[in-house]
């Protein structure tokens, strides 16, 4: 009756059902998709290049920068700025990494800058989107409801697995992104600096705090960043399977959910309290890679205390029903 | 003075706006299977779920083993094992999954536990296949099996004849007689049959439109509205054949309802003994047709009686 007990009995329901098998057979399919398409895009790049000599193109480009650095007119942050793009395209120079000819790790960071917003939510929701709704349209809530276990501690242990397999699939495909991929682009760039520490005042980027970081720790910041994104979409989805009873209406409201989420963000809306919506807010690792925010007002701040309010939003609305619904049919 | 194991005060319940359970109130005893009679749509199903906390009550009180629901659920639910309409299992899991599932949600269930309670239903066979592949007999008995597995005081089986054949019938009916009287157990059965009530259950409970309108014994029951036996014969002889039916001990009415009918209360294996003293008074009898008596009559019997009064007494069931 330990909630160590509920919760492998929810394990075991979610791999008979193979749930997460049919989650890593997608990761396992479409990443080598992707592998293939970046693939033939640097080839493309090459091609466009004449030569494949990217190491006299980026000398060029260090060689210009620092002109540019020697004029006196620049304002300090810019140069600052500038100093470590050069620094970045020299330790490329130095380390034999070709920017145009990705390695794993690069793959893997380029992957979840595509994947946060729609692709890991998705498979997010295939993961939560019957958990409960399965029991009631199967029938079997009776055995769980007809047991000496209060209704919040079966909820919980539900609410557990999902984080427990929620963490699993952002883990997943970390591995999978960086095993498939390296096949092809080899397995080099682990240490390779990557840069951030943007900001955002007045709808404008900052770029006084920029520094270089090891790309290990901007993987681990940004899969830290799509975890979290996975964990408020998977308490929705929870909730949502509370609320609804089939699973074919509940992946239904989810997925308009968040197919107009990118639609707005793409539009880049004028419509300011759009802002709001937890769908727009799902493109987190933006904010580490120094992209401008698709609404004015959005920070990395934000966007966390908006997915913050929305997941326990969720999560009070989730418990609240299920305690109080009376089991019928 | 046995104990009581599921005691219901004052139950109520509004579903939709309407009052669909409104006044229900009757005690099991351990040891004895007790029926919950009623007609489609009368409240079984919805008072069941009550009683196993799938369902909340507006007013009233449950208490299981003495304890109450509504206060202290774990405690009271811990007791009793259920089948709420169909036995709803997972079927993308084993018999042995599935029990072993059911066994981490009661707490405290040995694997041997579970050997024991496989081979009581005797599903040794089966155990391991996905219970996608049993049949409907055999979910009903892995059905009992997970119900069975916590050692409960109280059985609690909504229509559980439902969708079995006679065979199946006679097995469910021989299989909650042993659990009363072998274990202890109380069984608390409902059915729309009168019948089935009647093979199966001691004590009874008749609900109507959401409330009780009868407790007592089943026994006494059918001594009130038992069977009837219909005797047609030539009408100038009614009269003395009344007379002579009457004084037969076997025959507890005999009312000549018009020229040439009579209705007996009488037993219908005696049938042919009856016959035998009226052919041999020179009654010539033209006809014999033994009625049993159905829900819907006991119904209107019971209904017409002034205000459906208790018949018998409501005590613990005297075997
Ligand atoms: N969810 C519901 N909302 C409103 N009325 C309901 C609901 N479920 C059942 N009922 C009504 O409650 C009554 C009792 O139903 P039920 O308990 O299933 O009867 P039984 O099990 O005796 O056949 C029926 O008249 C049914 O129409
Ligand atoms: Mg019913």
């Amino acid at each position: 009756m330990g909630m160590l007990d509920l919760v492998q009995n929810e394990t075991i329901k979610i791999l008979r059902r193979r749930r997460f098998l049919v989650i890593l057979l997608i990761l396992a399919i479409l990443i080598p998709i992707f592998t293939y398409a970046q693939y033939r895009s640097v080839l493309t790049a090459q091609e466009q290049m004449g030569t494949s000599d990217w190491r006299a193109l980026l000398q060029q480009k260090i060689v210009d920068t620092q002109n540019r650095l020697a004029s006196s007119r620049l304002p300090e942050e810019w140069r600052e700025f500038l100093k470590i793009t050069v620094q970045q395209q020299q330790y490329y120079l130095d380390h034999d990494i070709n920017p145009m000819a990705p390695g794993a790790p690069t793959f893997a960071r380029g992957f979840m800058d595509q994947a946060i917003s729609l692709f890991l939510p998705m498979i997010i929701v295939v993961l939560a989107v019957d958990l409960v709704s399965a029991e009631f349209s199967e029938g079997t809530i009776k055995l769980l409801l007809t047991r000496p276990v209060r209704r919040w501690k079966v909820l919980t242990s539900k609410y557990v697995t999902l984080l427990l397999f929620t963490s699993l699939t952002v883990l997943m495909t970390l591995i999978l992104a960086a095993l498939i991929s390296g096949v092809v682009f080899g397995y080099a760039g682990w240490d390779m600096p990557v840069l951030t520490g943007f900001e955002i005042a007045g709808g404008e980027l900052e770029t006084a705090g920029v520094f270089a970081l090891p790309q290990w720790k901007y993987l681990l910041m940004q899969y830290g960043l799509g975890w979290f994104v996975s964990v408020v979409v998977g308490t929705i989805t929870f909730m949502v399977s509370v609320l609804v009873r089939s699973a074919a209406a509940g992946m239904g409201i989810m997925m308009a959910a968040l197919i107009s989420g990118a639609i707005l963000t793409q539009m880049a809306s004028s419509w300011e309290s759009a802002k709001y919506l937890f769908v727009v807010n799902l493109q987190l690792t933006d904010y580490l890679a120094g992209t401008l925010p698709p609404i004015k007002g959005m920070s990395l701040p934000f966007s966390l205390t908006v997915l913050t309010v929305w997941g326990a939003a969720s999560l009070v609305v989730a418990y609240a029903v299920f305690i109080k619904r009376d089991v019928t049919s | 003075m046995t104990e009581t194991v599921l005691s219901i005060k004052g139950l109520r319940k509004q579903m939709g706006g309407k009052p669909i359970i409104k006044d229900i109130s009757f005690d099991v005893y351990a040891g004895e299977v007790f029926g919950f009679l009623g007609p489609n749509g009368a409240g079984k199903t919805t008072t069941i779920r009550m009683l196993v906390g799938l369902a909340s009550a507006d007013a009233g009180e449950i208490h299981i083993g003495g304890i109450s629901l509504h206060k202290h659920f774990p405690q009271a639910i811990a007791q009793v094992g259920c089948i709420v309409e169909n036995p709803e299992l997972y079927k993308f899991m084993t018999g042995r999954e599935n029990l072993e599932h059911f066994a981490r949600m009661s707490g405290g269930i040995s694997r041997e536990r579970i050997e024991e309670i496989v081979r009581f239903v005797d599903l040794q066979r089966a155990i391991d296949d996905k219970v996608k592949t049993y049949s409907l007999g055999m979910r009903q008995r892995l059905g009992i099996a997970q119900a069975l597995l916590h050692n409960p005081k109280l059985l609690i089986l909504d229509e559980p004849t439902n969708g079995l054949d006679p065979a199946g019938i006679r097995e469910l009916r021989q299989f909650i007689r042993r659990l009363a009287e072998e274990e202890g157990l109380a069984v608390f059965i409902s059915s729309h049959l009168l019948s089935e009530i009647e093979m199966m259950c001691d004590r009874v409970a008749i609900i109507g439109k959401g409330k009780v309108i009868s407790v007592g014994l089943v026994k006494d029951l059918m001594e009130q509205f038992g069977d009837q036996v219909e005797w047609s014969v030539s009408p100038e002889t009614t009269e003395a054949a009344s007379r002579i039916l009457r004084a037969l001990p076997f025959v507890e009415e005999a009312v000549a309802s018009k020229e040439g009918r009579i209705m007996c209360k009488m037993d219908t294996e005696r049938i042919a003994e009856a016959n035998r003293t009226l052919v041999l008074q020179g009654i010539a009898v033209l006809g014999i047709a033994a009625k049993t008596v159905t829900l819907e009559d006991l119904f209107l019997a019971l209904t017409t009686e002034e205000g459906g009064a208790e018949h018998g007494h409501a005590g613990p069931g005297a075997k």
